[in-house]
């Protein structure tokens, strides 16, 4: 059972780590526009109609 | 590309907005060789520019997602000042490459197609960098090269694809409120990161208190625990912490008290168990307690966020430029760019640019933004004007004594603020009874730790902890704002923004609606459809020129009509000296020594004018074809009357006939004579009209049925309104009015459409019934958990659990209202 004194303080600095990584993303304005970036993907116009 | 009427297509649906292209103003287009029906030539000019870009696609974008746009707005005027630098400086950053950047609130972005659009569009522009469109704010972020596109030319580029977009200072305006949130959210995330962790050690104990666990491993467990609950209370608890200290140092009882007691009381003796080594931790319990709190307060600062961003487009409606004078003639110069000594023209309507005396002209000044006096006061040559009051009915000068944020303009900022700010009764009973319940809750969880302490320790400190946490007023003090912030939210994602809080409240059991003609019910483009000569030496054109160049100086609708057809005739406006204006009756002035009046008929009997015989034929037969006739004198004779027309809105019938049936009265005020406003009255059926008022008459129509004890909703759009407006018990102006409506009412129509106001009406009723229900929830809750706790038949953690769905509860019952609104928005 020793390999708790090892896993759980792992555990907190992966977690740390997750947290970090969402700080860095809010920085970033990851969460500023929940709506936009999920419609924007479907807008791929790079492929062209072959009617034109 | 050919463009014709067509009356005949009743049921067809614009190519463009999707909506109902009926009526005179529809219109065939051709575009893309095939031909399409269009609701307005503003929807085919927007189409054709889509399609002369290389845009078609949007619109097989924009019916895959079962979308309907609205027409587009006007184009924009005046955007060439964005481009001066003093008004720049307020929302341009440079950047270090040399592009410029900004951010615009676009009116019209409306779903994921016309991101799309508007990026693509701005794409193509030579010059545009970045453009980048957050849908959920409506805003664009435009990085630009000066050198190579103009601001002003992207505003215009996005105009004629139907958007209308303001420049606003993101960082003034929200910049501390967004600082806060992202903040907050840290601290949520923190919080959330701690809950997450700690529930595995959790589990642990418990499945050790259960198969056994030896005395090492619960001892660390308990250490462990501790280490993720220390950061988590003091970082993520900070708010709370605080904000009680603060309290208890001013002696004033805040809801935050209890939660940092409970949180703090189960922390210290959880590390006091975690010392001796012995009995159970309740870490878990501070930790999930915090993170749940921090969602609510989260949720709640963001619903918030986005009322307030509506405050922004409020803002906009402060000066920007104002007309100086100078030797040369007028110009158009920024707010900020005025020096003192300066002289700036105001018009009817206008708001002072700054703070100055009045070197000529007079004219009534309304000034209750800064003094709370409804009356306007009368302005003559030396008297002082402040900044941001309106101008009446009279044209000044004005000699600029003070500029900047000295003036009262930032004060009138503030009211605005203050507005939005303002709590509904309801609300301000519950800040009132925060600190008696505050106060309660200790003295209850004092009275249960002293009851169960001879028993036993842990009981004691259990079950008051218990009381602390679960009577937490959360959902009490969460009830009445939740509910205001989504529904003020909702409202203003419709064009429905609303002002005061109050008016929910009252616009919710209102019983008689009184409607102003002109520009409300009816669309308030008037155009002049005939005019009557009756000398032989003035033509119709002179007859033209004479009244656009009194006319120009005003600001009522009658007026534009007028100028905007001196202006399609491309006439020259002439000088005009003594400009005089009676409200409700017409202008006068001199052009050349000849004397002029424009105005009705009772301006010129006041005047002493004589009409032929063939002028009144005229004037009747043009009053009961819903016309109005504008007539003008020169030197003391009849010399013609202009006829202008004005038609209903669309929608008008609909919505007197859906207030009808509600059983709601109705009335209609109108200063125009009593023929006209029969005519009306045959077209919109049962409505009781008052015909021929001034303003002031249409205010005391309103005290009038106030006495007879009627709950009135005004709606307007004039100058001439604001008094009626400001006596309602609460008033809707529409978006399109002039600003000192707009100032005077609750709630501000952004659009034009009148079905809006029973969108209003409607979001009223939901608020307040959403507020009763949340209070009898939150108080139903309290009555029933709290003498459970006290007898310490709950853990604390259950108290933990319970308190925040409490809160919750009071929350989504609040969000639902958006989901109530949108169910009300599909059933029309």
């Amino acid at each position: 059972m020793d390999v708790i004194y090892g896993l759980i303080p792992g555990m907190i600095i992966l977690g740390l780590v997750s947290v970090l990584v969402f700080f860095w993303a809010v920085k970033n304005g990851q969460y500023d526009d929940l709506e936009g970036p999920a419609h924007r993907i479907l807008n791929d116009d790079d492929v062209e109609d072959e009617g034109k | 590309m050919s463009q014709s009427n067509s009356h005949s297509q009743s049921t067809a649906v614009c190519y463009h907005c999707g909506l109902p292209a009926a009526g005179s103003s529809s219109c065939n287009g051709k575009v893309a060789g095939s031909s399409h029906v269009f609701c307005c030539s503003g929807c085919l000019a927007v189409c054709q520019v889509i399609h002369d870009s290389g845009l078609n696609k949007f619109y097989a974008k924009l019916h895959s997602q079962e979308n309907t746009l609205s027409p587009p707005p006007d184009l924009p005027t005046d955007v060439d000042q964005y481009d001066l630098e003093e008004v720049q400086q307020g929302f341009v950053r440079n950047l270090a490459n040399g592009n410029n950047e900004a951010n615009l609130m676009v009116e019209g972005i409306h779903c994921a197609a016309c991101v799309w659009l508007i990026e693509k569009a701005l794409d193509g522009l030579a010059g545009v960098a970045l453009a980048e469109v957050n849908l959920a704010h409506h805003r664009l972020r435009l990085q630009w090269n000066p050198a190579l596109v103009s601001l002003s030319e992207i505003i215009c580029r996005l105009g004629l694809l139907g958007y209308a977009a303001v420049p606003f200072d993101q960082d003034n305006a929200e910049g501390y409120v967004r600082r806060v949130n992202r903040r907050l959210l840290f601290r949520t995330g923190f919080a959330g990161f701690g809950a997450m962790n700690i529930m595995w050690i959790s589990i642990a104990l418990y499945a050790g208190s259960f198969s056994g666990i030896e005395f090492e491993y619960k001892q660390f467990f308990h250490w462990v625990g501790f280490a993720i609950a220390t950061p988590v209370l003091f970082y993520s608890g900070a708010p709370f912490l605080s904000s009680a200290w603060r309290g208890l140092m001013q002696r004033h009882m805040t809801m935050d008290l209890p939660i940092a007691i409970g949180a703090s009381v189960t922390y210290v003796f959880s590390f006091w168990r975690t010392l001796q080594g012995s009995g159970e931790v309740y870490f878990d319990t501070v930790v999930t307690f915090i993170f749940i709190i921090l969602i609510g307060r989260y949720l709640e600062a963001v619903a918030k966020r986005n009322a307030s961003s509506a405050t922004l487009r409020l803002m906009e409606l402060q000066p920007r430029f104002a007309t100086r004078l100078t030797n040369a003639g007028q110009e158009r110069v920024a707010v900020r760019k005025l020096l003192a000594g300066d002289r700036v023209f105001i018009r009817p309507g206008d708001k002072m640019p700054a703070d100055g005396n009045v070197l000529s002209g007079e004219s009534h000044v309304d000034e209750s933004m800064l003094s709370g006096e409804f009356l306007p006061l009368h302005k003559v040559l030396g008297s002082h004007v402040s900044a941001g009051t309106v101008n009446g009915e009279g044209v000044l000068t004005v000699e600029v004594e003070q500029v900047g944020v000295g003036t009262a303009l930032s004060r009138i900022i503030n009211l605005v603020e203050v507005a939005q700010g303002s709590k509904a009764r309801v609300q301000r009973l519950t800040d009132r009874i925060v600190p008696y319940f505050v106060t309660a809750t200790l003295a209850m969880a004092m009275l249960t730790f002293m009851y169960w302490v001879g028993q036993d320790f842990d009981t004691a400190l259990m079950a008051a902890t218990a009381v602390l946490i679960i009577t937490c007023p959360c959902a009490l003090g969460l009830s009445t704002p939740m509910s205001v912030v989504v529904a003020t939210g909702a409202a203003a994602q419709q064009g429905v923004l609303i002002r005061n809080c109050d008016a929910l409240e009252t616009l919710s059991n209102i019983d008689h609606v009184v409607f102003d003609k002109t520009g409300t019910l009816t669309e308030g483009r008037m155009r002049v459809s005939s005019i009557f000569l009756s000398m032989d030496s003035v033509s119709e054109d002179d007859l033209l020129r004479y009244a656009g160049a009194l006319e120009r100086n005003f600001s009522h609708p009658l007026a534009n009509a007028i100028v905007k057809e001196v202006e399609r005739r491309g006439f020259v406006f002439a000088k005009v000296e003594g400009l005089q204006s009676f409200s409700g009756l017409g202008v006068g002035g001199s052009i050349g020594g000849t004397q002029i009046w424009v105005g009705n008929s009772r301006l010129m009997m006041q005047q002493g004018i004589a009409l032929s015989d063939e002028a009144e034929a005229f004037q009747k037969r043009a009053e009961s074809e819903m016309g109005i006739p504008v007539m003008l004198s020169i030197d003391g004779h009849m010399a013609g009357i202009l006829c202008l027309e004005d038609k209903l809105r669309q929608g008008a019938s609909e919505l007197l006939d859906t207030l009808r049936k509600r059983g709601i009265g109705l009335t209609l005020l109108t200063g125009d004579s009593k023929l006209a406003a029969e005519s009306l009255r045959r077209q919109l059926g049962e409505i009781r009209v008052v015909a021929q008022l001034l303003p002031e008459e249409k205010s005391r129509e309103i005290i009038a049925l106030q006495a007879s004890g009627w709950r009135v909703l005004m709606i307007g759009d004039g100058v001439n309104d604001a008094p009626a407006l400001a006596q309602a018990d609460v008033s809707i102006a529409m978006g399109s009015g002039t600003d000192v409506s707009l100032e005077c009412s609750d709630v501000v129509l952004m659009g034009s459409e009148l079905r809006k106001v029973l969108y209003a009406i409607e979001i009223g009723r939901q608020a307040l019934r959403t507020i009763r229900q949340n209070l009898m929830l939150s108080l139903a809750y309290n009555v029933i958990l709290v003498p459970v706790a006290m007898a310490a038949w709950i853990t604390p953690i259950f108290a933990a659990i319970a308190m925040p769905l409490s809160s919750l509860l009071v929350v989504g019952n609040a969000v639902l209202i958006r989901y109530r609104m949108r169910k009300f928005l599909l059933r029309k």
